[in-house]
């Protein structure tokens, strides 16, 4: 049940030394406030759980499965800028604030950055985003943009290279189609799709808003009460198909016009029902560090062996709603062979298991890292909107990196297995 | 947050703090300027990268990096790259604030401390930079080179660019070529740390919750041990050229086309028209409210970006958009017809007040943000005139309407490039 009346919880860090607010407002919306009092702007995030692989759903009390196009959170995004009496950047032209969008794989932000006419920029943000105008002429003239946004991803070899690799790592799950769908899927996008996911997908309770920097708590509970709307909430089941553990194939490779190879070498991970815990998260980053950062012995052979090179090579822990990865990426001569030396130091790491020094050295690296973050507003707000969708909080998350105990990091190993890896390449045209 | 003042530490160098506690963490950047010149430019970019990787303390890539990882994941950046006529090695570190320190180290010290020995005590062998790490670092800088073709929309810009400088010195890539690279021996980058040392103009600063006297103390020091001479002085000068519209293009294996149209406009930062230029670039293609995102992308959906961008050192104008091959002259055509409005006026007095706010948003903005303060307070070094974000925004809000058609009547279209795409690859 939803409570009719506004509360508000203080979340402190006595390591950090700051607070922030987590609003429960009447409405049902989650709002975050992390306020910066010496800032000069604020940065604030409206978010929906909604994102690309939100393409199947049943809603309560109907019988089916809704199927909607693929791309249609991403379009749904552009179009929500629009309403009958005109463009929201035209709005947010009035008071200077930059505002801007995006959508990825589980949610769609909105963003703001203001300074000096915050709550007015807030006020246009609040609105915007709970006033959806869909017609078919509006959706028809999208078609254009969006199909050449499509088409600028088609060129972006390191977008290629992950989306290669996802195709042939998930079977089943959304998270291996393009984001912005492809020009074919979008043609099919109606007005009517479009309202259907957006009264399904922006209700208060997935949705959360969060603003970091120079903000007071009161004006912004108040702007809530004044323009969130209470809108009939929809519970709505989301819909995977069943995703095998194995891999479609091992490797994938795509020829296009870059000059150096690109690799990822991904390994797919069984995702847990709940989204992975923070100290899951904390692990598997600490165990990236010891394995793959500049300072470890692998980066090292492959420095040497001429395979790598310091600006290209990463590692990333991708994980959400039915997925769990890991990734090593960057650019070689060689990609199979940076493959091989992965596996290898894996199997290595398994029979030497993870040395006291190396762990201490890895996890203070990860924490600083984590610390230098909260200097960012962006950062901050866009943090505590995605960790509210699942399930984790900003500050426990720092906890538990520093209460991280080696055997924790060294059970993420397991994954880390030829079995279940896909390397992914784009190589240069003949 | 105190303002500080640019203070000039030794021939040539010149030191700004701005101490601030609202930050959790610090940076300490050292810019070096030199002449950017074709005999030089490769030895030049070699050095962030093979002092970056070894130095001081830290004789090997290792070391270094697990000393950087023992300092709370502290991050070093060093890099090759160009403003105007002046080729630019920067040297920066960022780390966690002391009071975050486990066992309250003092990070300023430890980070301006490592970043010195890096710049004045490379990691030698027999005096000059050791073999193999030239080796590793003239790899890996090609690799930089040859991955410019990876990002179409830079790789386009990056043509025109080079059409406008036609064969001048400052339209050379500051990473130089890979043959130079290949060429270079111990002795030439020998040489070009010394020149570095002892003839650019050294522009430091620390910011952010950072004991900046400390910072400041220290490399006052470290360069008294250097005979500074010859030193280098940035300046920068418009292009200007009689000649007519030239048109390349170029085809590629690609989905998108992409077009870039360089401008010659004679406005550089010391101009007075600067501000005014400002404004209507804004106006132009610089917002989501612009005259080109509203035409080209909104009114004609012929494409996702079409933005225009000031090169202020050159006083360049790019406009740059990603189109569909047959659509390239539509977006050229339109593009000089939404010029041709703010020539003649054809614009209200909200456009200018909406280019003015979003301005004032930016400006007021900077100081939350390190990376961002740095960038401000740097470029103001290299201006002549030495303006707070808030002092340079009370010019910004004179400007006039007839200041605004004076700025873009004085731009003229010198050069269009086209990267011209078939469709795109195949997936094996």
């Amino acid at each position: 049940m939803t409570s009719p009346k506004t509360t508000v919880q203080t979340i402190h860090s006595d390591r950090i030394g700051d607070s922030y607010y987590k609003i429960q407002h009447a409405s049902g919306l989650t709002v975050f406030v992390y306020p910066k009092e010496e800032n000069h702007s604020a940065f604030a995030s409206f978010a929906a759980n909604f994102g690309s692989i939100n393409t199947a759903f049943q809603i309560e009390g109907e019988e089916g499965v809704r199927r909607v196009p693929d791309g249609i959170a991403h379009y749904l995004e552009h179009k929500l800028f629009e309403s009958e009496e005109g463009d929201a950047f035209l709005k947010f032209s009035k008071t200077g604030a930059s505002a801007n969008a995006y959508t990825s794989f589980d949610s769609t932000c909105y963003i703001v950055s203001s300074s000096e006419n915050l709550y007015e920029s807030l006020e246009i943000l609040l609105s915007f985003v709970q006033d959806p105008f869909f017609t078919k002429e509006n959706v028809a003239k999208e078609q254009g943009i969006i199909g050449q946004e499509i088409q600028m991803y088609e060129d972006d070899p390191q977008w290629k290279v992950m989306f290669n690799l996802l195709r042939n790592m998930y079977h089943t799950h959304p998270v291996r189609n393009d984001i912005a769908g492809t020009l074919e899927s979008i043609a099919e996008i109606t007005p009517e799709d479009l309202y259907l996911c957006y009264n399904t997908f922006y209700t208060p309770s997935s949705m959360v808003l969060a603003i970091a920097g120079k903000i007071d708590v009161d004006t912004v509970i108040g702007l809530c009460d004044r323009l969130l709307k209470n809108r009939q909430e929809k519970h709505v089941r989301r819909i995977f198909e069943n995703e095998p553990e194995t891999v479609l194939s091992h490797r994938v490779e795509q020829k296009l016009p870059v000059a150096i190879p690109l690799f990822q070498f991904g390994f797919k991970r069984t995702p847990g029902e709940k989204p992975a815990s923070v100290e899951k998260i904390a692990a598997t980053e600490i165990l990236l560090e010891i394995m793959a950062a500049d300072s470890s012995p692998l980066f090292r052979r492959l420095l040497d062996a001429e395979l790598i090179n310091e600006t290209s090579f990463d590692t990333e822990y991708f994980e959400g709603p039915g997925y769990d990865a890991v990734f090593f990426s960057g650019e070689s001569r060689n990609p199979d062979a940076v493959a091989q030396e992965i596996l290898k130091e894996a199997e290595s790491l398994r029979k030497r298991g993870i040395s006291e020094i190396d762990f201490l050295r890895a996890k203070k690296s990860v924490y600083g890292r984590n610390v230098s973050a909260l200097n960012s507003t962006d950062s901050i707000a866009n943090s505590l909107a995605s960790m509210y969708f699942s399930g984790r909080e900003l500050f426990s998350y720092l906890e538990a990196l520093i209460n991280i105990e080696p055997a924790s990091v060294f059970a993420e190993l397991s994954s880390i297995s030829p079995a279940n890896s896909v390397l992914s390449v784009i190589l240069p045209e003949d | 947050m105190m303002h500080g003042m640019r203070r000039s530490i030794g021939k040539g160098v010149h030191f700004l703090g701005i101490q601030d506690a609202k930050f959790k963490t610090m940076r300490i950047s050292i810019h070096f300027l030199l002449p950017l010149r074709k005999d030089t430019v490769c030895a030049n970019a070699m050095l962030p990268f093979l002092m970056g990787r070894a130095g001081g303390d830290y004789p090997d890539f290792t070391q270094l990096s697990q000393k950087l990882d023992d300092l709370y994941g502290a991050g070093l950046n060093t890099d090759a790259g160009k403003i105007g006529d002046a080729q630019l090695l920067s040297y920066s570190i960022t780390g966690l604030s002391s009071r975050y320190a486990f066992m309250g180290e003092n990070m300023a010290l430890e980070l301006a401390g490592l970043l010195k020995g890096l710049l004045f005590h490379p990691a030698f062998e027999n005096g000059s930079f050791k073999e193999e790490d030239i080796r590793q670092e003239k790899r890996q800088i090609c690799e930089l080179i040859d991955s410019d073709m990876n990002d179409k929309r830079l790789y386009a810009r990056r043509r025109c660019e080079a059409l406008l400088a036609d064969g001048e010195d400052w339209g050379i890539n500051p990473y130089g070529t890979k043959e130079g690279i290949e060429a270079l021996t111990s002795e030439e980058l020998l040489l070009a740390w010394k020149r570095l040392l002892t003839n650019s103009q050294v522009e430091i600063l620390a910011l952010g919750d950072c004991d900046t006297s400390a910072v400041e103390k220290l490399f006052e020091e470290a360069f008294s041990s250097i005979e500074r001479k010859d030193v280098f002085s940035y300046e920068s000068l418009p292009l200007k050229k009689e000649r007519v519209v030239r048109h390349e293009s170029e085809n590629a294996d690609v989905a998108q086309s992409k077009l870039v149209m360089g401008f010659q406009t004679g406005i550089t930062p010391r101009d007075p028209r600067m501000a005014a230029a400002k404004v209507m670039i804004g106006m132009f293609g610089g917002t989501p409210t612009s005259k080109l995102f509203m035409n080209v992308r909104e009114k004609l959906s012929l494409c996702y970006y079409c933005s225009a961008g000031f090169s202020g050192a050159k006083g360049i104008l790019y406009v740059q958009s990603g189109v569909e091959s047959r659509n390239i002259l539509r977006v050229e055509e339109e593009v000089q017809m939404q010029l041709s409005k703010m020539k003649e006026g054809e614009f209200t007095e909200e456009e200018i007040l909406s280019v003015k706010k979003s301005m004032r948003n930016s400006y007021t903005s900077l100081s939350d943000s390190l990376s961002a303060l740095e960038g401000w307070y740097f470029s103001q070094s290299l201006q002549g005139s030495y303006l707070t974000p808030e002092e340079a925004l009370e010019d910004v809000e004179k400007v006039t309407e007839e200041e605004i058609i004076e700025a873009a009547s004085s731009v003229t279209l010198d050069t269009v490039f086209a990267l011209v795409g078939n469709g795109g690859g195949e997936t094996a």
